[in-house]
């Protein structure tokens, strides 16, 4: 049935109006086969081969259509049912060329988008918090849980709040122990900074009576020379409970507490006599060692226990002195260095390294923020 | 202090209190913690901690006391060396029955300060041998460090530390007219004491004196003259009590700190002065022979009293939180260390021994018998206080928030030593801690440890700028640091302490900022509004950066024409950010640029405005870029106030988007871009509307202050 001059490539005219070939429908449908065999590849490829087989004006498909009316009547039906459903085959073939030129124009967009995802994330610069500021936040944590206030009061004293009131005695060895930096020792009540967080107790009993449940953190100062062990500027927090029926048991209870929540369930308390001005009875409190969890090591020096903290019930005449009446009412206080805490948790060697700003020791506590 | 378990074993059954272990564990429970335990010999030497309440403890027999209240083993007195008293017939006889002088006869004491010598006694013995003293002496002190002299210097050193109480011995032939005076010194009188030193002395010092000169300073050391040598063959001891207060005086005013004047600074007891003198003689007898002089002089000043107190049941049990105690535990405690107890009803009245100084009120007492009973068999309970607080101060609150953003905006928290030198530190910030209100002059130390550094810092400033130094020196290259912390620049009141001080919150940074593996280039370096950005962030919950007013602000500190004050909407000074001079960068030897600002805390207002819906517009918004090249002195402020002015309809918000000055642009002129967001409440905008808004915008933009468009 075919004629051998038609499989010649069609000249662009014959491609408008196909003459001589004994079937124009199968021809169209194996040209559209051969080209789009051999794929598109761009868009203005595949717009070109969509125009050329289903334009409107000049398309293959359409010129099928066209020749109808030439032909016998009784050939119409069929050459048109034929013409139809190469039709549709090409427009199927010509939406999957589609498909495939979109995805194919979607995965190179996808390539330009692609990274090397082991390079670094750009992170947001963050910072740290100093070491003594974590721990005196996880300490506060604590006591606010308790139910506790967190009081503040000024670094700059006079004798009155920071020893007198405190039941320090003029010219008492008890002072001794406190090194102080004068500002002013000709004022009535000499100017100095304070040697300790317990001068807020005094302001607090005065300003809001009892009972009273509060924690005092803060810097104070002592005039010491500076070693691995020993700073003249560091960081206490001070403990105080005022109420009615308050006893040594509700302090021990407080600091096992205490202990507990910082260092670890396991952790014990251990109370043996000792003296400050400020308490009756007084007390030295040691934790049980955090390393060797009481058996004895370098860290504990063989003893086991570690001395953390000083503590007592508050001494009547400091009660009476701020209004209180210590018949009616009692109280206990405990206090420890907020310095050491953090050179205990952290493990650094040096106090000193507190204080020089060097982010290699910094950024080693950022993860406590 | 060092002490020998042996000689402790003198007064209390060391072996039924469980040996070194246990004696160690008695003193701990008592509340004296041992430093170390050295075992020598058969013998264990205890450095023992004592705290300055207790000198009665400040002995062997002091602490073989506390063992055995402890441990509720009997203390041993008298020990097997205490001499019989001399009989009272037998004074005044001499060995073949010849008479021989009694001590009235040889010396005489006169005291001429009663309140500050209650009592001064002395015995003679005369006809000493230069013989060392007895080997047993010599090695206890030896054990316990001390180092044996003589047998009369050794005599009083074995009694002080066997009952605590000092003595000292003169040789009696060098006392001019043989006898004591106890009396002030005159003022510029002289003294060589013992260590070889010449002292000039005043009247608030106490003095042994004979008929002529001082020959000791009481209470601390003897003098050099009337020491007793290897040709004394008379010896005067004395053991005598002195008032604390002025023994302590004296030794802190001469730096001299002696086992002595150790213990009558915290209180000597009276009435071991003839017990000890004895016992002195007795060794110095048994050491280097002669013979006692009959008699003791017991010369006194001002009476002690014999104090008393109360214990009750309810206060004992109230304190401990243990209603298991009693009163026959109590008893029983208090009379195991020495105190004079008798019941009467629910209450124990007390008589305190005179070697107690530190007892004096009844919760004393309750902590005694606590010591005893030992704090581990106490209950542990927690406060049921309600209502005592939960909070935070505001201004605390205010400083934490801002720590945490001074963290999520990449600074690390420092701590500065608040010691500083006003002259030279503080000097190029001067004109900044004026500003904030600070007193011309710092308060300054007293006593400093670095003489250098004396002043208390009146800016956070300094400090930081050191830690940056020292960090960019170490090869960080990118530094960012904060300081939350007190600076002492108020013109405060001496009455009111807390008058000096203020709140402050600064921070430096340097380097590259908004560096990064991608972002390279000179723009990622840190500039004035990284700075800037910081301080609006950080004041952020409480004052929208929109309000605060920025001024110019010259300081030697800052680069002029970088750095600037942030006033609140009230008009208070909030802070300052500047560029950090070249001077003070040459200084740190810092090459970079490095800015600094610092925050008044309390001029945050404590409460920020409170978050409140408001209504936001559903419409889309339309945009428009507005480019053009302006004179520099129109600033950003001069700018965008111009802009607002116009009442431009629909306008929503106007955003810098792009600054530039430099090539391309003419000298002193620089090129702005701004980006307008138009948006109605009610309605969609049309885009005509808005350029007709735009348009008149860069007409009166152009016609009033002269910019140029393109």
């Amino acid at each position: 049935m075919k004629d051998e001059e038609d499989k010649s490539p069609p000249s662009p005219v014959s491609r408008l109006t196909p003459t001589g070939s004994p079937d124009p429908v199968g021809d169209v449908l194996s040209q559209f086969a051969e080209e789009s065999g051999r794929g598109v590849s761009s868009r203005s490829d595949f717009e070109r081969l969509k125009g050329r087989f289903l334009g409107r004006e000049k398309g293959l498909v359409p010129g099928l259509f066209a020749r109808l009316k030439d032909l016998p009547p009784a050939e119409r039906a069929a050459f048109g049912s034929r013409a139809n459903t190469a039709k549709h085959e090409i427009e199927d073939g010509v939406s999957r060329l589609a498909e495939e030129i979109s995805k194919r124009e979607a995965e190179s967009r996808d390539r330009g988008d692609a990274v090397d995802i082991t390079l670094p994330g750009r992170r947001a610069r963050v910072g740290g918090l100093h070491p003594v500021t974590a721990v005196r936040r996880r300490i506060e944590q604590i006591f606010l849980r308790m139910g506790y206030s967190v009081a503040d009061g000024p670094e700059i004293e006079n004798d009155r709040y920071n020893f007198e009131a405190l039941n320090f005695p003029p010219d008492h060895p008890a002072r001794d122990s406190q090194d102080t930096f004068f500002i002013d020792r000709k004022a009535p009540s000499p100017l100095l900074l304070r040697t300790h967080t317990s001068p807020v107790q005094i302001r607090e009993m005065e300003k809001r009576g009892a009972p009273l449940k509060l924690i005092v953190p803060g810097r104070v100062y002592r005039n010491e020379s500076v070693d691995a062990t020993h700073a003249a500027v560091f960081n206490q927090v001070e403990g105080l409970v005022v109420d009615r029926g308050i006893s040594m048991a509700d302090l021990k209870g407080t600091v096992e507490e205490f202990f507990a929540d910082l260092f670890g369930r396991d952790t014990r308390a251990r109370f043996i006599p000792t003296f400050f001005p400020f308490v009756e009875p007084g007390v030295d409190v040691a934790a049980s060692c955090i390393f060797c969890k009481g058996a004895g090591c370098g860290k504990c020096k063989g003893s086991g226990w570690i001395e953390l903290a000083g503590a007592g019930m508050v001494h009547p005449k400091v009660l009476a002195g701020c209004g209180i009446d210590p018949e009616e009412f009692t109280g206990f206080a405990f206090g420890l260095g907020l310095d050491r805490v953090a050179l205990l948790l952290y493990e650094f060697p040096d106090l000193r390294l507190l204080l020089e700003g060097d982010v290699r020791f910094l950024r080693q506590f950022a993860r406590e923020s | 202090m060092k002490f020998s378990l042996s000689w402790i074993g003198d007064f209390v059954d060391t072996a039924a209190a469980g040996g070194a272990e246990g004696a160690q564990r008695l003193l701990e429970q008592a509340g004296f913690p041992l430093e170390s335990l050295e075992r020598s010999g058969g013998d264990a030497i205890l450095d023992v901690e004592i705290t300055p309440n207790r000198p009665d403890a400040m002995s062997h027999r002091g602490l073989a006391r506390e063992i055995a209240a402890m441990a509720g083993v009997p203390f041993l007195i008298p020990s097997p060396l205490i001499p019989s008293p001399p009989a009272p017939g037998g004074e005044g006889q001499g060995e073949g029955g010849v008479s021989v002088p009694s001590v009235q006869e040889l010396t005489s004491v006169e005291i001429e300060v009663p309140r500050l010598c209650r009592r001064f006694g002395a015995r003679v013995v005369r006809g000493i041998s230069g013989a060392p003293a007895i080997e047993s002496v010599r090695s206890r002190l030896s054990s316990i460090g001390s180092k044996p002299i003589s047998a009369a210097v050794d005599a009083t050193n074995y009694v002080l530390w066997e009952t605590g109480q000092p003595l000292h011995a003169f040789d009696l032939d060098k006392l001019a007219g043989g006898r004591v005076v106890v009396r002030r010194a005159q003022k510029g009188e002289k003294l060589v004491l013992l260590d070889g030193a010449e002292y000039e002395l005043v009247p608030s010092d106490v003095v042994v004196a004979d008929a002529e000169r001082a020959v000791s300073l009481a209470g601390i050391m003897g003098g050099l003259d009337t020491a007793v040598t290897a040709k004394t063959e008379n010896v005067l001891l004395e053991a005598a009590w002195w008032d604390p207060a002025a023994i302590r005086k004296t030794a802190r005013r001469l730096s001299l700190h002696t086992d002595a004047s150790h213990r009558f600074e915290r209180g000597a007891d009276p009435e071991a002065i003839p017990e000890a003198l004895d016992r002195a003689a007795k060794i110095l007898l048994e050491s280097a022979g002669g013979t006692m002089a009959p008699g003791r002089i017991d010369a006194r000043g001002a009476a002690w009293k014999a104090r008393k107190a109360f214990l009750r049941l309810a206060r004992l049990r109230l304190l401990a939180g243990e209603d298991k105690l009693d009163l026959d535990f109590a008893a029983e405690a208090l009379s195991r260390l020495g105190f004079a107890v008798s019941k009467r009803g629910k209450r124990l009245q007390v008589g305190v021994p005179t070697f107690r100084p530190d007892i004096s009120i009844e919760d004393d007492l309750a902590e005694e018998v606590l010591r005893v009973y030992g704090y581990h068999g106490l209950p542990s309970r927690l406060p049921s206080t309600r209502g005592g607080g939960g909070y935070l101060e505001p201004l605390r609150q205010i400083e934490e928030a801002m720590a945490d953003a001074g963290v999520a905006l990449g600074l690390y928290e420092t701590m500065a030593s608040p010691f500083v030198d006003r002259a030279t530190e503080e000097r190029p910030f001067l004109q900044w801690i004026a500003v904030a209100g600070g007193a011309p002059q710092p308060l300054s130390v007293a006593n400093p440890l670095d003489q250098t550094r004396r002043d208390l810092r009146s800016t956070l400033i300094p400090g930081l700028l050191d830690s940056v130094a020292r960090n960019v020196h170490r090869g960080e290259r990118t530094v960012g640091l904060f300081e939350v912390g007190r600076v002492f620049d108020r013109p405060g009141d001496p009455a009111d302490p807390p008058s000096f001080e203020s709140r402050r919150f600064a921070f430096a940074l340097t380097g590259d900022w908004r560096g990064h593996w991608s972002a390279g280039g000179p723009s990622s370096r840190s500039d004035f509004f990284d700075a800037k950005g910081v301080l609006e962030r950080l004041v952020s919950p409480w004052m929208e950066p929109e309000i605060l007013r920025w001024k110019p602000f010259a300081a030697d500190g800052f680069v002029p024409g970088a750095a600037a004050l942030a006033e609140t909407p009230a008009g208070e000074i909030l802070g300052v950010v500047g560029l950090l001079s070249r001077s003070e960068r040459e200084k740190r030897k810092l090459a970079e640029a490095v800015f600094a600002g610092e925050i008044r805390v309390e001029a945050i207002p404590r409460r920020g405005t409170p978050a409140r819906f408001e209504p936001y517009s559903a419409f889309p918004p339309i945009e428009a870029d507005l480019s053009f090249a302006h004179s520099r002195e129109r600033t950003w402020q001069v700018l965008e106030e111009f802009v607002r002015a116009q009442n431009l309809a629909g306008l929503d918000s106007i955003r810098l988007v792009d600054r530039y000055e430099g090539p391309g642009v003419e000298e002193g002129r620089a090129k702005t871009t701004i980006r307008l967001t138009f948006r109605a409440h009610d309605r969609t905008l049309e885009q005509e509307e808005v350029n007709r808004e735009v348009q008149r915008l860069a007409a009166q933009l152009t016609a009033h202050l002269g910019v140029v468009f393109g």
